[in-house]
C-alpha cells in the first residue's frame, strides 16, 4: 500500500470525532454550579464581616468600660473567669446559629430549589 | 457575539453569557480532557473543574492569545494535574517503548476491515499521553505549532517530533491490518460520511 494512502487514512481518523461527549445540559449545570459557588462565597464573606464588626464593637465597649469604670470591668472579667466553659459554649452555639442562618440554610435552600 | 464582548458580559455578571461560552468551548475541553484522561466516568467532573477555573480566572485573561488557546491551556493543565495526582508518573512522560509494545498486542479479529477509523482511534488511545495531546490539538482542534507550544509548554521541535513519531507508530500498526481491498472500503465509507 502506498505511503500517501496510509497518511490520508490517518489524517482523516485524527480529524474524526473521538466519541467523548458531555450531557446535553452540561452548560446549564456548570452555570448553576458557578452561581452556587458565588453565592456561597458572598454568604461566607458577609458572615465573616458581620462577625468581625461584632467583635470590634465588643472590643470598643470593653475598652470604654475599662477606661470609664475599671471596677465594673474587673467584675465582668472575674465573672467570665468563673464561668469560662458555659460562656465559651454559649458563644459557640450563638456563633453556629448565626452561621447556619447566614450561610448553611441559604446553601440548603438553594440546593433544594435547584436540585 | 465575539469573544471580547462575551468576556466583558461574563465579568459584568451575565450568567447567560457564561452558559454561551461553555456551549461554545465544551467540545474543545472534552476533546483535550478525554484524550488525556481516558476515563469517561470522570470526564464531566474534569470539564466542570476546567470551566470553573475559566470563570474564576476570566478577569486575569489579558487577550494576549486567542480565548480558545487560553481555555485549552487550562484544560491541558487540569488534565495533566489529574493524571499526576491519580495515575503513575510514567503516564505523563512519553515513552515510545510502551506504545510499541502495544503493537504486538493488537488483534485484527476484533475489527472489521472496513472499520479502520475506529481501529485507529483505539490505537491513538494506546499512545503516550503527550503524543495523544499533540495529535488532538494539531489535527482535531487545528491549533498551530505556536499555539500548541503556548498550551503545553513544549518546544516547537518537540511537538513536531511527537507528531511525526505518533504518526509513524500508527502507520506501522496500520500496515498490519490494512490491505488494498479494505483501503478501498474505507475510502468509500469516508466519502459517504
Amino acid at each position: 500500500m502506498k505511503n500517501e494512502e496510509l497518511d490520508h487514512i490517518l489524517v482523516k481518523s485524527f480529524r474524526s470525532e473521538p466519541g467523548f461527549s458531555l450531557p446535553a445540559n452540561f452548560a446549564n449545570k456548570v452555570a448553576l454550579l458557578v452561581i452556587r459557588r458565588e453565592h456561597w462565597k458572598t454568604d461566607v464573606k458577609e458572615y465573616l464581616s458581620i462577625v468581625l464588626v461584632l467583635m470590634a464593637l465588643l472590643a470598643v465597649a470593653a475598652g470604654t468600660y475599662f477606661w470609664a469604670d475599671k471596677v465594673f470591668f474587673m467584675k465582668i472579667v472575674d465573672f467570665a473567669n468563673q464561668n469560662l466553659i458555659p460562656l465559651i459554649l454559649i458563644v459557640l452555639i450563638l456563633n453556629f446559629v448565626f452561621f447556619a442562618d447566614r450561610v448553611l440554610l441559604r446553601l440548603l435552600f438553594n440546593r433544594w430549589s435547584n436540585p | 457575539m465575539n469573544d471580547n464582548e462575551l468576556i466583558s458580559q461574563i465579568i459584568n455578571g451575565n450568567m447567560n453569557a457564561f452558559t454561551f461560552l461553555v456551549n461554545r468551548y465544551q467540545k474543545l475541553v472534552v476533546h483535550i480532557a478525554g484524550r488525556l484522561i481516558q476515563r469517561h466516568d470522570e470526564l464531566e467532573d474534569i470539564c466542570q473543574e476546567v470551566f470553573l477555573k475559566v470563570y474564576q480566572n476570566l478577569g486575569k485573561y489579558r487577550f494576549e492569545c486567542k480565548l480558545s488557546t487560553w481555555i485549552a491551556t487550562i484544560a491541558y493543565n487540569t488534565s495533566i494535574n489529574y493524571l499526576r495526582k491519580f495515575k503513575k508518573g510514567d503516564e505523563v512522560n512519553p515513552d515510545d517503548s510502551a506504545a510499541l509494545r502495544n503493537l504486538k498486542d493488537f488483534g485484527t479479529a476484533d475489527y472489521e476491515k472496513a472499520d479502520l477509523h475506529r481501529y485507529i482511534r483505539d490505537q491513538i488511545e494506546l499512545l503516550p499521553v503527550q503524543y495523544r495531546t499533540v495529535l488532538t490539538l494539531f489535527h482535531l482542534e487545528e491549533f498551530s505549532y505556536q499555539e500548541i507550544e503556548q498550551i503545553t509548554g513544549m518546544p516547537e521541535g518537540t511537538i513536531k517530533s511527537y507528531l511525526f513519531r505518533a504518526k509513524a507508530i500508527l502507520k506501522e500498526k496500520l500496515k498490519f491490518v490494512v490491505d488494498d481491498d479494505s483501503l478501498i472500503k474505507v475510502e468509500e465509507i469516508s466519502n459517504e460520511k
